[in-house]
């Protein structure tokens, strides 16, 4: 009879501990990057807030977009290797989220000197991008550059490569504060299908009233 | 009794090999290597930027103007800011493969390119002119 109610015990402590094991709690998205701790608070890396140009001729920054998460990548229009892969990814992202106002796309030209605004507007136009939540940006070649270094997207000129510019297909997911919450890799569609929980998981998380 | 279970099997393994809806395979792994970066893997291309194949293969006069454009690729377009590449290193039978697996995927009746042709449509293709 003990030895029953031992075995009875057992087998239920094990069926809660697999329940417990097979539904664990989400864990809160990280913010990644490096932290310093400045008088007790900790400093997380933020993306900085530059002053660029969008297709529109418009400034663009990232603190006057309200409190709206970012989806950005780094590109340029005549790149011929990764970026019509990472564009299509960004549009698969793009038709699922358009109508969300929660959240702005960011695309920046690593291309100053051929990307011009008006390049900008008619390559966004024949995407198929709505330019309100959309936004496709230039800036000061070093600025673009410091840019892409802290969303953690490498870009480098190299003679050898098509039209002279190497660059990561990388698609970064910031907050409402410029903190880099994820990222994927633009160039593969599993990737990206991972991205979608990452970025419903951060609107749950920053929009959670 | 035992004995005929292999041959079956071979037998019916042959069947599913053979009634492949798109028998070109190399092909169709040249197209995934070479072409699917730009026209993606479903040949839907990029909106407006990179035209899908089932439109756009329709409209080339088949298969010459499909070899041409294939070989020769076309000179960068400053509305779109795209280009498609050449492929000259591209072998003849490859070439064939490539081009009957894009005729059965995206064309009804294709008419199937033999390798020995490939050579000849090369030299027609200094007269062709890109489709509108």
């Amino acid at each position: 009879m003990r030895n029953r109610l031992f075995v009875f015990t057992g087998l239920f402590l094990l069926c809660i501990f697999c329940f417990e094991a097979c539904s664990p709690e989400p864990k809160a998205l990280p913010i990644l990057g490096e932290r310093d701790i400045e008088h007790g608070d900790t400093i997380y890396h933020e993306v900085p807030d530059m002053v660029l140009v969008d297709q529109d001729s418009q400034a663009f920054q990232l603190s006057k977009l309200g409190d709206k998460i970012v989806i950005a990548d780094f590109f340029f229009t005549s790149c011929p290797s990764i970026c019509p892969r990472v564009a299509k990814q960004m549009t698969r992202l793009y038709d699922h989220y358009k109508n969300d106002d929660r959240i702005v796309f960011v695309s920046h030209t690593i291309d100053q000197r051929n990307d011009s605004v008006t390049v900008l507007k008619t390559y966004s136009e024949n995407l198929g991008a709505n330019n309100v939540n959309w936004k496709f940006v230039t800036g000061e070649k070093d600025s673009i550059r410091l840019l892409a270094d802290n969303y953690f997207v490498s870009v480098v000129d190299d003679p050898s490569a098509p039209a002279g510019f190497d660059h990561s297909g990388r698609i970064i997911l910031l907050d409402k504060n410029r903190h880099v919450r994820g990222f994927c890799e633009g160039t593969d569609p599993e990737s990206v299908a991972g991205f979608f929980k990452t970025i419903d998981q951060l609107l749950s998380e920053e929009y959670a009233k | 009794m035992r004995n005929s279970l292999p041959v079956i099997l071979l037998a019916g393994f042959f069947l599913v090999y053979a009634c492949q809806p798109n028998p070109y395979r190399q092909g169709k792994i040249l197209y995934n290597t070479q072409c699917a970066g730009c026209h993606s893997e479903d040949g839907s291309g990029l909106a407006k930027l990179i035209p899908a194949l089932d439109t756009t293969l329709l409209k080339l006069r088949q298969p010459q103007e499909l070899v041409c454009l294939i070989r020769n690729g076309l000179p960068f377009d400053s509305l779109t800011r795209q280009q498609m590449p050449a492929n000259k290193s591209m072998t003849d039978v490859e070439m064939a493969n490539l081009v009957n697996y894009l005729g059965v995927k995206y064309i009804g009746s294709p008419q199937v390119v033999r390798v020995e042709e490939v050579t000849q449509m090369y030299t027609a293709c200094q007269s062709w002119k890109r489709p509108e």
